[in-house]
């Protein structure tokens, strides 16, 4: 058993430690005797998505989204169709900004994917802050580190969780990121996923049903991964 | 008055700081520009000579110390934040502690190194004669936001500046485009020659692998790490410049060894890195019109400040300590410990203060996958953030302990360990290490 894991233009996209998610995807397939693949895509590369099982769009600074958001738009029929048939994906911060219709930063506009129907506009201020969510996939809590200038608003899509501390989406209605289909995209930049094993696992464990049918994901030992979790959680929720 | 006061204020702050054993601060000078707004423009008005700033990612506080003493080395009285306090308010400090209680500056030269967020702070107050521009690595993101937004915030302190020559990391694309973009006059230097293994830095994550000025994707002759190197863009003119103060013939066994303008130097800092910062300091001297004829015995008589690869002897064993606070600065330090052959211990002291960043995301860019090779037989996370770094080790399959008390830490490796340990820090943790590593030295605890 094998999964492909697609990280679209990482040389642009990889603003923060964005590295991480990569490595503990590949590292929680491997410890399960799965073998993992990562293909890098370059902005020049023809992608074939039909041989991904995940992809990952991390963030970048406003300008290079901009180069990004050039080259998107050659890929964006795929892309949604990729979704539409359940295709696994995980896009952080800027990469989350992408997927919706666009990202207005003063005068200038990012046009983005359209997968959802969402938007982001530039704020006064940056967000930058430990946040802690409650997701409806899981008991355990999200922990990660936010850092952006956009606010983005979701309308009537679910949010990948609700705020527990930090900002989120936009600072003001608690939600933060956005689930639709098999599809998350998140603020929550860098290593989401090694403080998340339980989220890095549900989207190995759905890319693998959509690749080989059910298939029954071993559990892992998780005491430092939780250990570092319950940290956050205690240290930013607690003290509150 | 008001003058007298501001400096009698400062100066009994810092003596009361000094007393209280800490570090180099920033309260004294921020209370002394509270009282007189004017401290800071007044006092570096009396500079006889020329003020340097040293700003940039990485390699501040070693080039900004290095450049003091070679000015000093040419018999100048020199004014130099040397403890690292980079700030504005620590600026003041500086100044306010060299000047007389009458609020006289006796100074040919000032050395200021300076925090990239705090050039446009402190333009106002004074506009340098130079400024050194060591590098742009990521770094404390959730200060700055992004990379983009350190050169803006840079670009705008130059735009207070246009005079002010720039001393620049011809290998840095990114330092070569903000001083193009800046319109400031400018003088570059570099390592002109393959160094290192290129092997690693072409793998490691780079800023700046995109022209800054037509966007196009650089192409490289050869990589120092990072994104320093020889590049040129395929598609525009953009390319390393004709480095106006070049090294070759760098050597790195036992100490470093190099030549610049057909002199020889040498000294026994350890790590390529520590190439750049001597070099950075003789351009910025040479630039200024000074001979540095002593320049020699200035390396040879430097004395690392805290923290900066020093070393420590607790009852025959060896401890060094070294600061890393962002990916670029440890995967050198990384490079620094493979340099050693021998078996060996590491402790990684990981805080999450103001100072250090919050964001600890950084530990993901770093590649400690590199310490298979090195021969380490225990590691021990530590800090207030050990639980992450214990983490990035298991994603790297190292297994480590985790002990969150330093001393702790600190004394079980020392009397249990192979008699050679490493203690890496980021910023906040490195300082209380050092005084617990110079207790243990002196048979105090």
């Amino acid at each position: 058993m094998k999964l492909t894991i697609g990280h679209l233009y990482p040389e642009l996209l990889n603003l923060y430690g964005d590295r991480g998610n990569i490595i503990c995807m590949v590292q929680r397939l491997r410890w399960r005797g799965i073998d993992a693949e990562v293909k890098e895509f370059d902005l020049n590369d023809k992608i074939d998505f039909s041989k991904l099982d995940i992809i990952l769009l991390g963030g970048g600074s406003d300008r290079e989204q901009l180069l990004v958001c050039n080259r998107l738009k050659r890929i964006k029929k795929d892309f949604i169709d990729y979704v539409e048939q359940g295709g696994v994906v995980l896009a952080i911060c800027g990469g989350y900004q992408l997927l919706g219709n666009y990202y207005k930063m003063g005068d200038e506009t990012i046009e983005g994917l359209g997968v959802v129907n969402i938007h982001t506009e530039r704020g006064d201020s940056r967000l930058i802050s430990n946040i802690v969510l409650q997701s409806e996939l899981f008991p355990l809590p999200i922990v990660g580190f936010e850092n952006h200038g956009g606010r983005t608003f979701i309308g009537d899509y679910q949010p990948l969780g609700k705020v527990l501390s930090g900002h989120g989406n936009n600072n003001k209605d608690k939600g933060e990121g956005i689930l639709y289909k098999n599809v998350i995209g998140t603020y929550l930049h860098g290593p989401l996923l090694p403080k998340n094993p339980h989220l890095c696992d549900y989207l190995l464990q759905t890319a693998l049903n959509r690749r080989f049918g059910k298939v029954d994901l071993p559990e892992l030992d998780d005491k430092d991964e939780l250990a570092a979790n319950h940290y956050i959680v205690k240290r930013f929720t607690q003290s509150e | 008055m008001r003058k007298m006061l501001a400096i009698g204020a400062t100066k009994f702050l810092i003596w009361l700081g000094q007393a209280m054993n800490k570090q180099g601060s920033s309260t004294p000078g921020k209370i002394g520009l509270k009282i007189y707004p004017d401290l800071l423009k007044d006092l570096a008005a009396q500079v006889r000579e020329d003020i340097f700033v040293v700003c940039g990612t990485n390699g501040k506080t070693t080039t900004n110390n290095l450049l003091c003493e070679a000015l000093r080395s040419e018999g100048k009285e020199v004014v130099c934040n040397s403890a690292g306090a980079n700030m504005l308010y620590g600026i003041v400090t500086a100044f306010a502690a060299s000047a007389s209680i009458s609020g006289k500056l006796n100074a040919d030269c000032a050395c200021i190194e300076i925090d990239e967020a705090s050039a446009r702070r402190a333009f106002p107050h004074f506009k340098p004669n130079y400024m050194v521009l060591t590098n742009l690595f990521r770094d404390q993101l959730d200060r700055y936001g992004e990379i983009d937004i350190t050169m803006d915030v840079l670009k705008e302190a130059l735009a207070m500046a246009p005079n002010t020559k720039l001393i620049v990391n011809g290998d840095d694309p990114l330092s070569v485009a903000l001083a193009k973009q800046s319109g400031n006059p400018f003088v570059t230097f570099g390592v002109d020659e393959q160094v290192i293994d290129a092997k690693h830095a072409a793998k490691e994550t780079k800023e700046g692998r995109f022209c800054q000025m037509c966007g196009a994707q650089l192409q490289y002759d050869y990589y120092h790490y990072s994104q320093l190197g020889k590049y040129h863009c395929p598609k525009c003119d953009f390319a390393r410049p004709k480095l106006d103060y070049a090294v070759t013939n760098v050597h790195l066994d036992r100490g470093i060894s190099l030549r610049i303008e057909g002199r020889q130097f040498r000294i026994k800092s350890h790590g390529f890195y520590n190439v750049y910062n001597i070099l950075a300091a003789y351009a910025a001297a040479r630039t200024a019109g000074f001979y540095l004829e002593r320049f020699d015995q200035v390396l040879r008589r430097h004395k690392t400040q805290s923290g900066r690869m020093e070393m420590f002897d607790i009852g025959g064993r060896h401890v060094v300590l070294n600061l890393a606070k962002n990916p670029a600065g440890f995967n050198q330090n990384i490079s620094a410990v493979l340099e050693d052959k021998s078996p060996k211990d590491l402790i990684v002291v990981i805080n999450d203060k103001a100072q250090d960043g919050k964001d600890i995301s950084w530990l993901w860019d770093v590649d400690f996958e590199r310490f298979h090779d090195a021969r380490v037989q225990t590691f021990v996370a530590s800090g207030i953030r050990a639980l992450d770094m214990q983490l990035r080790f298991k994603y790297a399959n190292i297994s480590s302990k985790v002990e969150e008390d330093v001393t702790k830490a600190i004394e079980r490796l020392v009397t249990e360990g192979t008699g050679n340990l490493y203690v890496l820090c980021n910023y906040t943790a490195l300082y209380n290490t050092h005084l617990i590593l110079k207790k243990l030295e002196e048979g105090k605890v």
